[in-house]
């Protein structure tokens, strides 16, 4: 009778159906208890004037009718956000990429190499990479006296300026290209060394190794680092929270930081709510058009 | 198999427990320790046996760390039965995290407040009236002044006591000026001010930093001289022409050449007195010979110039600096509304405010102490920086200073915030000084009209 | 062919180190900068090698405040990295699977909510979460910083791991399930062994986020004493007055020397995966 019980169970439990959700368990629980109610308190608030300090008044569409016909450096921060993102993040990838091809082969010097250049993304965020990023696109900087190395003697006010401006965050996005690299490096692992074997009996050289082989079979991790620093680079914060608060005349100020001073320096939180949700909108947006393409060109294995 | 899917049920009722859904024997170690984490924290808000458990909260550096928490362990040690946990952080961080405990109802009990944050939280109910305490003597104010009291009250309300005073102070490059032969005499019209940037401009090269990207206080300091209180009810005290002179400084300093480029503070932390200008730079062109700050700043200033650089200190200029002069605190101690031990908080700021040996601790680090009896007896003990600071504000600022605006209202930060852009269009060459003032003066009125 | 290819190598090695330097420039700018005094820090910023090397800062910034010394708060980073990275890797790996590789009704749904809960700033739910944590009195502890992690909250995790289950071959499970083989011992005998690069990689990133994560530190930690070193490292700075830069530089180059050990350690391991572990059903 007990085990015929135990039987059931197990054979309960070993249905497909049955096992998704047990496998899905925790994050059904975590996304319940952990995300549900702050996001939905996080919506309810987009709805209300709110200044932290007092309990927040329900206002109707105030905050989103204001953003769209009152609000000026809203534009203007979607502006340079979306142009962050679409520059900064294929950069990112592609040197990524490369990096990690440079970097596949395993010997005691690409450990190293690999340390090295996955260095930057360590160090982040700190005070410190701030502090020196300034110092190196500074008038009397690094990269001013790189320029008068080859000839080119000059004191051009990177940071200062509103056009380079937002350069000097876009490299330091490119830089700190380590979790990418990462990524990259594992799954070109993950490729069977008996295809290249089978390609090279075949007389294939390198070159269209890389175009038949890797980049096909890399495609999904591609398409997996595309759709995570596309949302990363809309929610960029940091580079610009801590090297140019939005300086100069707004021409690097990150969406994410306008809302981050709406609701904890003008203690406009509701307002700033609101701009999450347009936020989250947007990107939702862009995440469904790139899943969109993902069938003309990701490769998946007979599925 | 069997003992396969036994480990994973295992670990699935694990999980599930770890939620507090369901009561399994089987906590993993991070449960336990986290919970215990938990039990000892509760217990610093409920208290035990009758014990009184405060907390207290302030922003600093290492130092004010240091001196502030073995001022509370000297109190702890003489009032057995007490305890007070105190809790440090950086400027910002700590206003984030005030603001969220007060959104929690769970602000500490005893927290340090700034002059440009007090009018909100008493507003929204965040701060304890101190009025009664001082009436039943528990607090004792009498050796503090009534224009240092009067910085604390809000709508007639004690809610903070000053822990330190301040005045706004021009500090400057004196070794520089003295080699060229420039003197700077104190209380400056802003056209005495402006020749003198001039002068030093053409004779050393060296620059002018006018508050850059940083001008509220300032601003507020230089409408003083002609009569306007810059915040009104809802509203931009005076009318628009009253803000054009403070622009046309700035687009006077551009045109002539005096101004520091503003491309330059966009390689430095705009308010970090390491990278000030005046101590900071490599060539007169990027570097200011004056900076605008507080008098507690100097001691700051001073250590962050590069060596043999003395920093001199005078007055802000105005139309009429003696109108606009102030003292101010450069922050308070107030008492948690939601304090479950007012009184016990009460005696604490009272320690730190009238105690000879809590000050022997604190050496004015926040500032000149707010009683005239603390001040008198801790002056000989400080350094030649410090004296100098007292000398400055009891000497040349006092004889003359009416007292502080009312504290900034809602909307100030914004309003800042706006002039900030302003400036920097107008430094830019972007607007012109009437352009500024317009924009600025229509701005800032949309911004309060609707708080 | 030979000298061709030793040229290759050089020329190879030339490229990888030389780029190399410029990677690591700023991070041997701070550990150089941690040996300046600290007063000369900024005034001298523009060259590398200090004039003269100085131990003074990490005995200053070592003291910590007030009596807390950095040992506490590395090992009180330490504590909230490890578990709640291991929390995350497990719970990822969990989630990962039944998405990858079962389909049930839901899915979609689970998918796109995973995706969603990444759209939104952190910033924008600090206040929110940390009203529903008071409510669960968890406020004071270290649980707002370790439990939710261990539910396979955090997307990316997930996703990373469905990608990595996809490359599995599906003839691997259909084969194992002829075998007799559950939903569950496939995972544990077949999957997660396969999957051993991508658990390494979300390690890293795990612990390294962790170990950097103020944000929740700040809001839910009150006793100084239970502060984690990124919350830790903010407090030598006070833009108001002096700022021990010093120090705090002295105190960032130690507190990044685990997460560099760790993937200096784990890193061959990153890419050996699928070659050493082999295919043993």
């Amino acid at each position: 009778m007990k085990d015929n019980k135990g039987a059931g169970l197990r054979h309960f439990l070993n249905r497909e159906s049955t096992a998704g959700v047990v496998f899905c368990l925790p994050f059904i629980i975590g996304f319940l208890l952990f995300m549900v109610v702050p996001m939905g308190i996080s919506f309810y608030y987009s709805f209300c004037d709110y200044n932290i300090l007092s309990p927040p008044v329900f206002t109707g569409l105030h905050n989103y009718i204001k953003m769209f016909t009152d609000d000026d450096v809203f534009f203007k921060t979607i502006g340079v956000t979306f142009y962050f993102a679409f520059v900064s993040v294929p950069l990112r990838l592609v040197f990524a990429l490369l990096v990690a091809m440079l970097l596949l082969k395993s010997s005691k010097a690409t450990g190293f190499y690999r340390a090295a250049y996955y260095l930057p993304s360590i160090i982040g965020g700190s005070v410190a990479v701030a502090i020196l990023w300034k110092r190196m696109f500074a008038t009397d900087g690094v990269i001013n006296l790189l320029f008068g190395f080859f000839g080119i003697h000059t004191s051009f006010p990177w940071l200062g300026n509103k056009n380079t401006a937002i350069w000097t965050l876009i490299i330091l996005a490119i830089w700190q290209f380590g979790s990418s690299m990462l990524i990259f490096l594992s799954s070109l692992k993950q490729i069977p060394v008996t295809l290249y074997e089978a390609s090279r009996v075949d007389g294939a050289n390198k070159f269209s190794q890389f175009f038949k082989i890797t980049l096909p079979l890399l495609t999904p991790t591609i398409f997996f680092n595309l759709v995570m620093q596309m949302i990363n680079g809309f929610l960029a914060f940091t580079q610009c929270f801590i090297i140019t608060q939005g300086k100069p005349l707004n021409s690097t100020l990150f969406y994410t930081v306008y809302m981050y001073q709406q609701s904890f320096e003008f203690y406009n939180t509701g307002y700033g709510a609101a701009l999450a949700w347009v936020m989250l909108g947007l990107i939702g947006l862009i995440t469904v058009v790139l899943f969109a393409t993902k069938r003309f060109w990701v490769y998946t294995e007979g599925v | 198999m069997k003992k396969k899917i036994a480990l994973l049920m295992a670990a699935v009722m694990a999980a599930a427990s770890l939620s507090g859904c369901g009561g399994s024997e089987k906590v993993t170690t991070e449960d336990t320790t986290a919970g215990s984490a938990a039990d000892t924290t509760q217990a610093v808000t409920e208290g035990e046996n009758g014990d009184v458990k405060l907390t207290m909260s302030w922003w600093g550096n290492q130092v004010r760390n240091e001196k502030t928490q073995a001022a509370l362990d000297l109190y702890t040690g003489q009032n057995p039965g007490t305890e007070i946990e105190g809790q440090f952080s950086e400027w910002s961080d700590y206003w984030n995290k005030l603001a969220t405990s007060a959104a929690g109802q769970a602000i500490p009990d005893i927290v340090q407040m700034d002059y440009s944050f007090i009018d909100q939280y008493v507003k929204n109910g965040l701060l304890e009236d101190l009025t009664p305490y001082i009436k039943d003597g528990t607090l004792d104010v009498s050796d503090i002044s009534e224009n240092t009291m009067a910085s604390g009250t809000v709508n007639g309300g004690v809610y903070a006591i000053c822990a330190g005073i301040n005045a706004p102070s021009l500090l400057y490059n004196k070794t520089l000026l003295d080699k060229n032969g420039i003197t700077v005499k104190d209380y400056m019209t802003t056209d005495e001010f402006i020749d003198l940037c001039r002068e030093v401009y053409q004779k050393t090269g060296y620059k002018t930093n006018i508050a850059y990207y940083n001008a509220g206080a300032y601003l507020d300091y230089f409408m003083r001289g002609s009569d306007v209180v810059l915040y009104g009810d809802k509203k931009m005290g005076g009318e628009e022409k009253d803000y054009l002179p403070f622009f046309q400084m700035y687009e006077t300093g551009i045109k002539e050449g005096w101004f520091i480029d503003p491309g330059v503070f966009a390689e430095l932390s705009i308010g970090s007195v390491e990278q000030e200008p005046l101590v900071y730079g490599s060539s007169p062109e990027t570097m200011s010979w004056c900076a605008f700050y507080n008098s507690n700043q100097l001691t700051a200033m001073q250590k962050a110039a590069p060596e043999g650089m003395e920093i001199g200190i005078t007055t802000w200029p105005s139309a009429d600096p003696k109108k606009s002069g102030y003292l101010k605190s450069s922050q308070f101690f107030s008492v948690g509304a939601h304090s479950k031990n007012p009184e016990e908080a009460v005696k604490v700021i009272n320690f730190l405010t009238n105690s000879s040996d809590a000050n022997n601790i604190l050496l004015g680090e926040r500032g000149v102490p707010a009683s005239s009896v603390i001040a008198k007896e801790l002056a000989p003990k400080m350094s030649d920086v410090d004296q100098k600071v007292i000398k400055f504000v009891n000497e040349v600022v006092t004889p003359n200073c009416s007292p502080i605006n009312p504290p900034q209202p809602d909307g100030a930060s914004e309003v800042s915030n706006l002039l900030n852009q302003v400036q920097e269009q107008l430094c830019y060459g972007v607007y012109d000084a009437k352009t500024a003032a317009e924009e600025f003066y229509n701005g800032a009125n949309s911004i309060m009209s609707k708080k | 062919m030979t000298t061709r290819k030793k040229a290759g190598k050089i020329l190879y090695h030339i490229i990888v180190c030389g780029l190399g330097l410029v990677m690591i420039y700023p991070l041997v700018w701070m550990v150089m900068s941690s040996f300046k005094e600290t007063n000369t820090i900024f005034l001298t910023a523009g060259q590398l090698i200090p004039e003269k090397f100085v131990l003074t800062n990490y005995i200053n910034g070592w003291k910590g405040f007030a009596k807390i010394s950095f040992a506490v708060f590395f090992k009180n980073s330490f504590f909230i990295a490890v578990t709640a990275t291991l929390g995350t890797v497990f719970s990822s790996a969990l989630v990962a699977y039944g998405l990858a590789r079962c389909r049930f009704f839901g899915r979609k749904i689970l998918f796109a909510a995973m995706l969603l809960s990444m759209m939104l700033p952190a910033q924008v739910l600090m206040i929110p979460q940390y009203l529903w944590y008071q409510k669960l009195g968890w406020v004071g502890s270290y649980k707002p910083l370790i439990l939710p992690y261990s539910f396979a909250i955090q997307g990316f995790f997930v996703y990373l791991m469905i990608n990595f289950i996809d490359g599995i071959p599906r003839e691997l499970d259909e084969a194992a399930k002829i075998d007799g083989c559950s939903y569950y011992s496939i995972f544990t005998r077949i999957v997660m062994p396969l999957i051993t690069p991508a658990l390494i990689t979300a390690s890293i990133f795990s612990f390294m986020w962790r170990w950097d994560d103020f944000l929740s530190a700040l809001l839910y930690i009150n006793e100084s004493a239970r502060y984690p070193v990124s919350l830790a490292l903010k407090l030598f700075s006070d833009p108001g007055s002096s700022s021990d830069y010093g120090a705090m530089f002295a105190m960032a180059t130690l507190s990044i020397l685990p997460a560099v050990t760790i993937f200096i350690c784990l890193q061959k391991y990153l890419v050996d995966g699928i070659s050493t572990s082999g295919l043993k059903g």
